[in-house]
């Protein structure tokens, strides 16, 4: 096998990796139940779905769109748990209530609601 | 890449962008929304790299990393002007 054919092989795996794993993020997105729930599925499937399209387009092996594939990765790796951390504290400052089933809340907001599915 | 391999997963994500803004509508909390619509920018940051990935052009990945940038300030605003009812 060249190595032509196996880096493309190796683009190919890693780009039907990442769809795959956004696919579970937008599951998570409209079937889990709650805001602090969600921060999981869109915080961690889908930039780890992103970051797999990168690094498929690292495969590549043109230095330009190495650098701006690295530059973006960087990006995302280092921006996405802030904005998960000021959602979650917007969703927490706002009173959102917790709808899982194994919830627990430590405050004293009774965030807890009665209405589980 | 291989052509059909590009073809399956463009297609793909273009239906997870359309679910995306359904959950965008759908989704009743305001912080879920706000989520919904980072998650959907990470999204189109994704079709991006692909365009780029499949035409060997990089000029597209200058259009993501703007869009990552643009979309992270939105999230940190919006998310903070609803918590704190002030963006710093």
């Amino acid at each position: 096998m060249s190595l032509e054919l196996f880096t493309s092989l190796l683009a190919d795996a890693l780009v039907i990796f990442g769809v795959f794993i956004m696919t579970i993020g937008v599951y998570g997105m409209i079937r889990l139940p709650d805001t602090y729930t969600r921060l999981h599925a869109a915080s961690k499937a889908v930039v780890l779905g992103v970051i797999s399209l990168l690094v498929a387009s690292v495969v590549t092996g043109d230095p330009k769109i190495i650098f701006r594939v690295v530059l973006i990765a960087a990006f995302l790796v280092l921006t996405t748990p802030v904005s998960a951390h000021v959602i979650a504290r917007a969703a927490y400052a706002r009173g959102e209530g917790m709808r899982s089933p194994d919830a627990v809340d430590e405050s004293d907001k009774g965030l807890i609601s009665d209405h589980r599915p | 890449m291989h052509e059909i391999v590009f073809y399956f997963a463009v297609a793909w994500m273009t239906g997870l962008l359309a679910i995306s803004v359904a959950a965008v509508i759908k989704i009743h909390s305001t912080a879920g929304r706000i989520l919904a619509l980072d998650m959907l920018t990470l999204i189109l940051v994704a079709l991006l790299v692909l365009y780029a990935d499949a035409n060997r052009s990089p000029y597209y990945l200058d259009a993501a990393f703007i869009l990552a940038l643009l979309a992270f300030v939105g999230t940190v605003a919006a998310a903070r002007y609803h918590g704190q009812r002030k963006i710093f």
